[in-house]
C-alpha cells in the first residue's frame, strides 16, 4: 500500500489530528451543556 | 406483520443479497478476495468500518439502553477519536508498508511465529464466539416479539449473508455495508421523526427532551465519581470511557482482524488515514442521535401506557408460573401510576415545573414496581432473559409506527446484523487462510504453478467463508434458551482485546522485548484478566468491564519488561 501525498483539506497529518481532538473537546463540552440545561 | 410489511421486509433483503452478488466480481486470488485488490476509496473504507463496528444489537439496544439508563452510554465512545488518531500515526503506515493480509503477520516479523499462531487464535476464537452470539441475540429479539421460531430466524440472520459473503469476499462486504447503512440511517432518522409527531400536538422536540432530562434520561456526561470517591464498578462515565474506551477502540481497530481487513483494502495510506479520521469525527454523534431515540421514547411512554415488562414472551412465562398472583398485583399497580401519570401530564404546558416534579415521583415508583417485578423471574425460576431493555425499541415499532414502516425497520435490524457479520466472516477466513493454512501448509503444495496456487487459495478461501458462516450458525443455535447472552457480545472482546493489544504494543514501542518475553507475557495476561473478570462476577471485586482493556494491555507491557529482565 503507497502513501499519496496529496492530503485532503489540510496541509499535513498533524492538523487533521488536533482537528478530530478538537471536535471530540466541543462535543464534550457541548454535552456538558446539555446535560446541565435538560437535567434539572 | 402485514402483507405490506413482509413485502417490504423480503424486497429489501432480497435486494441486499441481489446487490451482493452483482459486486462479487473479483480478481480470483488472496489479494482480490480477501483485500479487494486494495482499491477501496477513503468513504468506502469509512462505511466498511461503520458497518462492521455497528450490529444489529447497536440499533436494538442503544435507544433502550437510553430509555432505561440515559444517554450517558454515549461516553463509551469518547476514547475512539483519540484512537483513530493513535492508529493513524502508528498502526497505518506500518501494516501499509509491510503490504500484509492479517494485523497478526506483524507478528511474525516482529517477533516468531509461535506469537503471531497465539494472537491469531485468540482472535479467531473470541471473534468466532461472539459472531455466532451477534446472530442469536437479534435473532432471539425478533422471534420473541413476532413470534417466529428461533432455529429458522437465526438461519435467516446469519446464513443469507454468508451467499454474497463467500462469492464476493471483501469486496461484496464493503459494497453491501454502504447499501445497508444508507437505508439504516434513513429509517432510524424516520423512526425518530415519527416518535415525535405521535407525541400530542402540544408537545415538542425540547419538551421531550425536557421530560426525559427531569427524570434523568439526559445524563450524557457523568463523572463516575460518588461521596466514597471513583466508583471503578460504574460502566460509563466520562473517565472510563475516556480511558477504558481508548484502549478498547485502539485494540478493537488496530488488532481485530475485522476492522483492520476494513481499511487494508484502501487504495492507499491516505485513503486509509481519511477513513479512520472520518470515522472518530462522526461516531460520537452517531451514538448521540441513536440514543437520543431512546430518550424521545421514553417522553412518548410519559403519555401513552408503558408496558411494565417489554418482553412479551417472558412476560407470559411469568403468568403462567407460581408467582402469578404477585405479578398482577404489580401490573395493576403499574398501571394505576400510567394513568397518574397521564394525569399530572395534562397540566404540563400550564405549570411546568410542577408536572415535572410529579412525574418525576410517579417514575421513581414506577422503577420500584418494575423492579420488584424483574426479581419475580428469578424467584419463579423462569429460563431467559429478564433483562427487557434490548425490546424496548422494536416493541414500540410493532405497538405504534405504521403499516411498511414495520417491516423496514425489522429489516434494520437484519441488515445491520448483516454488515458486520459478513466482515467478521471475512476477517475470519482471512486469519484461517493466512495465518493458519498457507502459513504451516507442506513446501511441497508450495512448487506448483503459481496462478494455479492462487485459484487453489481463492477456493479454500471461500470454502473456509463458508465454514466460519456454518460455525457461526452452530454458535447461536447452541446457545438458545441459556439466558441473556447480549452483555456477553461486549464482555467478550473485553476478555482478550487488552492482551492482544499489549502484544502489539510491545512489538511497536519496546524494541528490546523478544519473543518469549511477550509470549510468556501475553499467557499470564490473558489468564489474569480472565480472573478479574470472575472475581469480580463473584463480587470479590468491583471493576467496570472497560477496564480489562486496560489492565490487559499494560499487564503484557509489564510483564513482558520483567520476564526479558530475568530471562537475560
Amino acid at each position: 500500500m503507497k502513501d499519496n501525498n496529496n492530503i485532503p483539506l489540510f496541509k499535513k497529518w498533524n492538523y487533521w489530528y488536533v482537528f478530530v481532538i478538537a471536535v471530540l473537546i466541543v462535543l464534550i463540552i457541548l454535552f456538558y451543556w446539555i446535560t446541565k440545561v435538560f437535567s434539572t | 406483520m402485514s402483507q405490506l410489511d413482509w413485502i417490504i421486509l423480503i424486497i429489501t433483503l432480497v435486494a441486499i443479497i441481489a446487490y451482493g452478488l452483482y459486486k462479487s466480481r473479483t480478481s480470483k486470488n488472496l489479494e482480490g478476495y480477501f483485500l479487494s485488490n486494495r482499491n477501496m476509496p477513503w468513504y468506502l473504507v469509512l462505511l466498511s468500518i461503520m458497518g462492521t463496528q455497528a450490529s444489529a444489537i447497536t440499533f436494538l439496544s442503544a435507544p433502550g439502553q437510553a430509555f432505561t439508563d440515559g444517554m450517558r452510554f454515549v461516553q463509551y465512545y469518547f476514547g475512539l477519536p483519540l484512537a483513530m488518531v493513535v492508529l493513524c500515526i502508528t498502526f497505518v503506515p506500518l501494516f501499509g508498508k509491510l503490504k500484509i493480509f492479517t494485523a497478526y503477520e506483524f507478528l511474525e516479523e516482529r517477533f516468531d511465529v509461535k506469537t503471531r499462531a497465539f494472537t491469531s487464535f485468540l482472535f479467531l476464537l473470541s471473534r468466532g464466539l461472539s459472531t455466532g452470539i451477534s446472530i442469536y441475540a437479534p435473532s432471539i429479539i425478533l422471534s420473541s416479539l413476532m413470534g417466529w421460531d428461533i432455529f429458522f430466524t437465526n438461519i435467516i440472520m446469519g446464513g443469507l449473508l454468508i451467499i454474497y459473503t463467500v462469492s464476493g469476499g471483501a469486496k461484496a462486504v464493503a459494497y453491501t455495508q454502504r447499501l445497508q447503512l444508507i437505508i439504516i440511517f434513513a429509517a432510524m432518522f424516520f423512526a425518530g421523526y415519527m416518535i415525535v409527531q405521535l407525541l400530542p400536538q402540544e408537545i415538542g422536540f425540547i419538551d421531550a427532551l425536557t421530560i426525559s432530562g427531569s427524570n434523568d434520561k439526559m445524563n450524557i456526561i457523568t463523572t463516575g465519581f460518588t461521596e466514597d470517591g471513583y466508583n471503578w464498578k460504574d460502566k460509563y462515565n466520562i473517565i472510563s470511557g475516556v480511558i477504558g474506551g481508548f484502549f478498547l477502540a485502539l485494540s478493537y481497530f488496530g488488532t481485530d482482524q475485522s476492522q483492520v481487513g476494513r481499511y487494508l483494502t484502501a487504495k492507499n495510506i491516505t485513503e486509509s488515514r481519511v477513513g479512520l479520521l472520518m470515522n472518530g469525527l462522526v461516531k460520537v454523534p452517531m451514538q448521540f442521535f441513536i440514543l437520543l431515540i431512546g430518550v424521545l421514547l421514553f417522553a412518548f411512554y410519559q403519555f401513552k401506557p408503558q408496558p411494565i415488562f417489554f418482553n412479551p414472551v417472558q412476560q407470559e412465562k411469568l403468568l403462567q408460573s407460581s408467582k402469578k398472583d404477585s405479578a398482577i398485583i404489580l401490573q395493576q399497580q403499574f398501571e394505576k401510576i400510567n394513568n397518574q401519570k397521564e394525569i399530572a401530564l395534562k397540566n404540563y404546558t400550564t405549570n411546568k415545573e410542577q408536572t415535572k416534579q410529579a412525574i418525576h415521583e410517579l417514575n421513581a415508583s414506577g422503577e420500584v414496581i418494575k423492579a420488584n417485578y424483574k426479581k419475580l423471574f428469578k424467584t419463579a425460576n423462569i429460563q431467559g432473559d429478564d433483562n427487557d431493555t434490548n425490546y424496548i425499541f422494536l416493541r414500540f415499532v410493532i405497538d405504534y409506527l405504521p403499516k411498511g414502516l414495520i417491516g423496514l425497520l425489522i429489516a434494520i435490524i437484519f441488515l445491520a446484523a448483516w454488515g458486520s457479520i459478513a466482515a467478521a466472516l471475512n476477517s475470519l477466513a482471512a486469519c484461517t487462510m493466512i495465518d493458519f493454512h498457507k502459513r504451516f501448509r507442506k513446501k511441497e503444495s508450495q512448487d506448483i504453478d503459481e496462478t494455479k496456487q492462487a485459484i487453489k487459495d481463492y477456493r479454500y478461501s471461500k470454502l473456509y467463508t463458508l465454514l466460519w458462516g456454518v460455525f457461526c450458525i452452530i454458535v447461536a443455535e447452541t446457545v438458545v434458551g441459556m439466558g441473556s447472552l447480549i452483555e456477553a457480545v461486549n464482555v467478550l472482546g473485553s476478555l482478550f482485546y487488552g492482551v492482544i493489544l499489549g502484544i502489539f504494543l510491545v512489538g511497536f514501542y519496546m524494541k528490546k522485548i523478544k519473543a518469549n518475553a511477550v509470549f510468556i507475557a501475553a499467557i499470564i495476561g490473558e489468564i489474569a484478566v480472565i480472573a478479574l473478570f470472575i472475581l469480580d462476577k463473584n463480587g470479590t471485586i468491583g471493576l467496570g468491564f472497560l477496564w480489562l482493556n486496560v489492565v490487559g494491555a499494560l499487564l503484557v507491557m509489564l510483564l513482558s519488561v520483567l520476564i526479558q529482565k530475568i530471562t537475560k
